[in-house]
């Protein structure tokens, strides 16, 4: 440890077309009007972005496109120019293709050349990772300004022909809690006038022995005609598990960081889905905390939702002085991740 | 669907309950393995079976699954 200090110096996200709302929806996957009822009271999203045309079903977009327009509003907001940027880390559960890696092509967007790269493949809690790597390259003096990125594109996931009345439970939840987004921040050691001191950060795996609670396959020549489904959800564990791993990772950040409960000013509870978060945020009963939370309009990105609570929280609730913990809790193979943050 | 037996038969091969008959008086929080994701399929399943809406509201005042049932069948 160097004893330098790390600051969030401006974040921003990158949504992809109009938000699509649980009516439109519903007309193109041919449910009904319980069905969208069902939806907004059990789920709670009322939108989110596809990169996807939904009559057609065709993508029309890509992790690398969304990240790098993220990437470019952040370092605009941070006053960096990319020949400033030591590093780029990226994390994404859905990566444009398997190579070259997507961080490569949104660089290569972002003009951003003869620096260190580093993908992470990641599910709910990468865009903590990306921060948590960042973080040590910035500590440890090799870099001072790091960008980060963050982002998952489902839409290849969507089948708009799914006749959804068939379909597990399993299956059928992934088509309402997601939508698509990248988000980005730029780190620096360098402190700046609305900047965010990143006092913590935090991952840790705690999947020894554990099932997924959310699995995304790939399919190549030798099995895409495979019967199993590309995405599935064990949506009873992460209810059981994830309110009880988020007081852990609250409790955990407090302690390292020597805060009290009350000092707490503003909260970014994981983004499961609008009923989820709100029912975490109520058990985390923070006294003071203003929830920053996105997820009921966007659903939850994955690997973006916490850029886009971040670049939420530096544009409003986080003022100089003021105290903010972020919680992101990955349900694939588990995994407890959390941050603090100080306003300047 | 016509009968109680169709019914029972319905949450076993197509929601995958283990339930019987005498299941279907008990409250929905003691029927086992029971969500709202089985509302929603149990729902979804008995208006394609009935040809008829069901209101979403009236079925999440509905106390067990023979409520549902009767719902479901009304005249």
């Amino acid at each position: 440890m160097t004893g330098r200090d790390v600051y969030i110096r401006s974040a921003a996200s990158a949504l992809p077309g109009p938000p699509v709302d649980n009516a439109a929806l519903a007309r193109r996957l041919g449910m009904d009007a319980l069905w969208e009822q069902w939806v907004d009271v059990f789920i709670g999203t009322a939108s989110r972005h596809l990169a996807l045309d939904l009559e057609s079903g065709e993508v029309t977009g890509t992790l690398a496109e969304l990240a790098a327009e993220a990437g470019r509003s952040a370092l605009a907001a941070a006053g960096t120019g990319p020949q400033e940027v030591d590093a780029v880390v990226l994390a994404t559960a859905t990566p444009d293709r398997l190579m070259p890696a997507t961080v490569n092509i949104a660089a290569d967007l972002l003009g951003i050349d003869g620096v260190r790269t580093f993908q992470l493949q990641s599910g709910c809690s990468g865009a903590v990772q990306a921060l948590d790597l960042a973080h040590q390259l910035l500590v440890s003096g090799s870099a001072e300004t790091v960008l980060v990125l963050g982002g998952d594109v489902i839409a290849r996931f969507f089948d708009v022909e799914r006749d959804l009345r068939t379909a597990a439970p399993a299956e059928l939840v992934n088509y309402v809690l997601f939508g698509d987004a990248a988000g980005a921040a730029v780190l620096s050691t360098r402190p700046a006038p609305g900047a965010a001191l990143l006092r913590q950060v935090f991952t840790r795996l705690v999947g020894l022995g554990r099932e997924p609670g959310a699995v995304l396959e790939w399919f190549g020549p030798a099995d895409r005609d495979t019967e199993r489904p590309a995405a599935t959800e064990d949506y009873k564990a992460i209810e059981k598990h994830v309110p009880e791993m988020t007081e852990e990772v609250l409790t955990e950040l407090l302690d390292a960081a020597g805060w009290a409960p009350e000092d707490v000013d503003v909260l970014l509870p994981p983004q499961l889905s609008g009923r989820m978060t709100g029912l975490i945020t109520e058990r985390l009963a923070l006294p003071r905390a203003e929830p920053v939370t996105c997820v009921d309009r966007v659903g939850n990105c994955g690997n973006a939702i916490v850029f886009l609570q971040l670049e939420r929280a530096l544009a409003g609730a986080l003022g100089p002085g003021r105290r903010a913990v972020g919680v992101s809790i990955e349900s694939s193979k588990w995994i407890k991740a959390g941050f603090a943050l100080e306003g300047r | 669907m016509k009968t109680v037996e169709d019914y029972v038969e319905l949450l076993r091969d197509e929601l995958a309950l283990p339930v019987t008959a005498e299941d279907l008086g008990r409250p929905l929080d003691a029927v086992a393995a029971w969500d709202s994701v089985h509302l929603l399929t149990l729902c979804t399943l008995l208006e394609r079976e009935t040809g008829r809406p069901l209101s979403l509201a009236d079925v999440l005042e509905a106390p067990s699954l023979e409520a549902v049932y009767r719902l479901a069948v009304a005249p």
